[in-house]
């Protein structure tokens, strides 16, 4: 997804010299929340035009929450927070404005879909109409509102569905198809496609070019690069403080993020080795270019991404393998929903396993089989050759170890450790091993200093890693992951593949549901594609991501990752990887090498 | 996920097209008539319900929301039945303990007072779509604070039952045990109740902000999209409920001067 942000010079210029009627402008700004140490945000400058398009990225806990706060007035209206600074819409300031005066010229959304939503409507329609409603807009005058913003934002199809029978990615739609209706200049969204699949993180990433060109202006924290790559400026924060503010291109290049711990985005990364300008660095076809007339020496360095390495431990040494087969599978919820539909897969100890598709598509219903927690309605589920149909869950949950998406399901205790040692001590262990498991699953997420912490004082990112520390303590010869990744800032994405590197290297099975790609042909084996409760593409990620299969790909919802699709357009065959992309750049620049296929 | 809704049921019988407060004052009625009236009053009540709730064709959802406090209802016979203070008339004698008539009686007028306002709440529920609530509410000139906490009730239990269920699989996923003996069920429920509670509470925050961004009750002057149903027989209807609560109240308290 590279869309070319338009008129970018235009509305940047305008910004730096006459301020406008609805701009945001923060000058100065800081907050601190009630009995926190340190500031969330510190002398923060900011100013969004209208039209313009801004993202913020950072590491989780960087402040990208807190601006979306501020920038939307909930501090300290709504949230409890010191504001300093001048922070201002238009003639309307922030810190103190009730919220009347607040309506109309600003909104938020927020990353969980259907929270954003009244919860309470029977239609879209009526959903729109709520917030005009609150405004105490004229009934004659709402249906032409709504009907206006709908074929704006190409939502039309949905006026008279269920709100909460939508997709995620729908639901977000009208959600900022709400606020727009009420006539808000500054659209502020703190994550919006946290939880979407890839399919709908597009569909929203679309619907905010084409806000922009009717000069709503947005502010938009993420941590997804095709959806900053898409925007007209980039405000990178770290520790509450900006340290770039610029094209996305140039913001998320290496010499700004170095200190903050992030990489840049593999476009980035790809476009700075191949000498491109910063400013070109999210358009796919420039960096395809580019990549095409450079030396093949000088990419090397791009390969080089690794992070920190994961320390021996015994909760990652040799394992007893296990074999699982899942034969024939089918299930039918009992409201008739058939989620899956004749699935059969064989796992092989040490093999890593990415299951992709888009949301519905079967993936949760499918692995909650592995370990019992539902029961085929046809078909069934073996370890090593025996049918697991008359084993409670609690008890292969010692061979099977499953991780869920929300980290908040699971946490429960007053420690980090305690926390930790809860599944061991299930199992039965003996308290020596329990103690030892502990220490090592910690030393394994990297969280050996919060030991004593209250999991719910960590942020989302570090909470999701507790929750998998949970489980690998019970050292399962299977490990299987449901969105590892979702709400993890980058160094915990790498966190979590190295875990899933260094499981496998041990023999362990590791099974993961992702919608990040990236994440999927960078750690592991084989690919597996869902659609409509059945596996349409199964294969390592050189097949599975080969520009031969991109239609059967599009048609589960998903694009392969960008090293692939850069790959594609430069005819060098499938190359999911970066390493694999530039190997392959390597071979075909060597005279003596056989011609890589364009 | 029809927990959006709260409780309820899409469909169009005469009792959904009710006007909301129409269906409020008839509850208020009917658990006025339950506990202030003499106990012979409960089968005519409970026959008048069951006809209507039959009337709905939600009659069979409704029994099948019963089980809910079944093990509430069962013990209150149970215990009323064996430790009523001061019964003497012994029905059945087991070791040291006695089923009195008197226990039994109490207990089965108090579980039946129970099952009656539980009934007609479900029925409510089942048939009153949360926003006309919040809208017939506000119309009359409720404060949308209030408005907001009656909505938020009325959808609070669906959303904990959906979010208790991905716990508990989540915790038996770490090799808790939530079958056996009463004491390890007990020992269960620990790692099921932090995770419910605070998630509903994240649950509400980010709710609330939702409906802020919408600026729900920012201003005054509200209007109104959807057009809640109020036939001319509703209002007919609501002074027949309002003289029939007047007359249960004046029934209970020459009764209670009577006695």
């Amino acid at each position: 997804m590279s869309t070319s942000p338009t008129s970018k010079n235009a509305v940047v210029g305008k910004t730096r010299n006459q301020p406008g009627a609805s701009d945001l402008v923060l000058e100065d700004v800081s907050v601190r929340y009630v009995g926190r140490r340190e500031p969330a945000l510190s002398g923060l400058e900011l100013t969004i035009a209208a039209g313009e398009r801004v993202g913020v990225a950072g590491r989780t806990g960087a402040g990208k929450s807190t601006l979306a706060m501020v920038a939307a007035g909930f501090i300290p209206r709504v949230v409890r927070a010191k504001l300093s600074g001048r922070a201002t819409i238009g003639d309307v300031t922030l810190g103190g404005a009730d919220a009347g005066a607040l309506l109309g010229r600003v909104g938020i959304i927020f990353s969980t879909p259907a929270n954003q939503l009244s919860a309470s409507k029977l239609t879209v329609r009526e959903e729109l109409a709520f917030g005009l409603e609150n405004l105490g807009v004229a009934r004659g005058e709402m249906d032409i509102r709504i009907d206006r913003v709908m074929a704006r934002l190409g939502i039309e199809h949905l006026a008279e569905r269920e709100p909460f029978a939508l997709s995620g990615g729908e639901q977000q739609r009208v959600a900022i198809a709400s606020i727009v209706t009420m006539g808000t200049q500054l659209l502020v969204l703190d994550e919006p496609t946290a939880q979407l699949d890839p399919g709908g993180s597009a569909s929203v990433g679309r619907l905010l070019d084409e806000l922009a060109r009717d000069g709503t202006a947005v502010l938009c924290a993420e941590h997804d690069p095709a959806i900053l790559g898409g925007l007209d400026r980039c405000l990178v924060l770290d520790a509450g403080r900006a340290i770039a503010n610029d094209v996305p291109g140039r913001a998320l290049s290496s010499d700004h993020l170095e200190s903050t711990g992030l990489i840049p985005p593999t476009l980035v990364r790809l476009a700075e080795a191949a000498g491109l300008d910063a400013i070109e660095a999210f358009h796919h076809n420039a960096v395809a270019r580019a990549l095409a007339g450079v030396d093949a020496a000088r990419l090397d360095r791009v390969a080089q991404t690794r992070g920190q390495e994961i320390p021996d431990s015994t909760l990652l040494g040799a394992r007893r393998h296990v074999r699982l087969a899942i034969e024939g599978l089918a299930h039918r919820y009992p409201t008739g929903l058939e989620a899956v539909r004749g699935v059969s897969l064989v796992f092989e100890p040490g093999e890593t396993v990415a299951i992709v598709g888009q949301n519905g598509s079967g993936k949760t219903t499918l692995v909650k089989h592995l370990n019992g927690l539902l029961r085929p309605t046809d078909g069934r589920v073996a370890l090593d050759g025996t049918d697991i149909i008359g084993t409670p869950v609690h008890e292969l949950a010692a061979t099977v170890g499953l991780v869920f998406q929300n980290p908040d399901d699971q946490l429960f205790d007053r420690s980090v450790e305690r926390e930790i040692a809860f599944g061991p001590r299930n199992l039965g262990h003996p308290e020596a091993s329990i103690r030892r498991s502990v220490v090592e699953a910690l030393a394994v997420v990297g969280l050996e200093a919060s030991r004593q912490v209250n999991p719910y004082d960590l942020d989302l990112s570090l909470r999701k890693l507790v929750a998998l520390a949970s489980v690998l303590a019970m050292d399962p010869a299977i490990l299987v992951l449901d969105e590892p990744t979702t709400g993890q800032d980058d160094p915990g994405v790498r966190r979590v593949g190295e875990i899933v590197d260094a499981a496998a290297r041990s023999g362990r099975t590791v099974i993961a549901i992702t919608h990040d790609m990236e994440f999927a042909a960078d750690h592991f084996d084989r690919i597996v594609v869902m659609r409509g409760g059945l596996v349409v593409s199964d294969g390592p990620p050189t097949e599975v991501f080969a520009p031969e299969r991109a239609a059967l790909l599009a048609s589960a919802g998903l694009e392969p990752p960008p090293a692939a699709r850069i790959g594609s357009t430069l005819g060098l065959g499938s190359t999911p990887t970066v390493p694999s992309l530039i190997a392959a750049l390597t071979a075909r620049a060597q005279p003596t090498a056989p011609p890589g296929g364009g | 996920m029809s927990t959006a809704t709260g409780y309820y049921r899409t469909g169009d019988s005469w009792l959904h097209r009710r006007n909301p407060i129409t269906k409020l004052l008839a509850v208020a009625l009917v658990l006025l008539a339950t506990f202030l009236l003499p106990a012979m009053i409960l089968p005519v009540i409970g026959a008048i319900l069951a006809v209507v709730a039959w009337s709905t064709g939600l009659g069979r959802a409704i029994i099948r929301a019963l089980r809910i406090p079944a093990v509430l209802i069962a013990s209150i016979i149970l215990i009323n039945a064996l430790f009523f203070p001061g019964a003497t008339t012994r029905l059945v004698s087991l070791g040291p303990l006695a089923i009195t008539r008197e226990g039994l009686t109490f207990g089965l007028i108090s579980a039946g007072r129970l099952i009656v306002a539980f009934f007609v709440l479900v029925t409510f529920l089942f048939t009153t779509l949360a926003d006309d609530l919040l809208e017939s509410l506000v119309s009359r000139g409720v404060g949308h604070r209030i408005a907001f906490i009656v909505l938020s009730a009325v959808q609070m239990v669906p959303r904990m039952q959906d979010r208790a269920g991905s716990i508990l699989e989540a915790q038996q996923a770490r090799g808790l045990a939530v079958s056996g003996s009463l004491r390890q069920r007990v020992r269960a429920l620990v790692p099921l109740v932090g995770p419910v509670l605070l998630g509903s509470l994240i649950d509400v925050r980010e709710r609330t902000f939702a409906l802020e961004a919408r600026g729900f009750g920012a201003r005054p002057g509200r209007s109104a999209y959807r057009v809640v149903p109020d036939p001319p027989s509703d209002r007919w209807f609501r002074l027949v409920l309002l003289v029939a609560i007047i007359g249960v109240l004046a029934l209970a308290v020459t009764g209670a001067l009577k006695r």
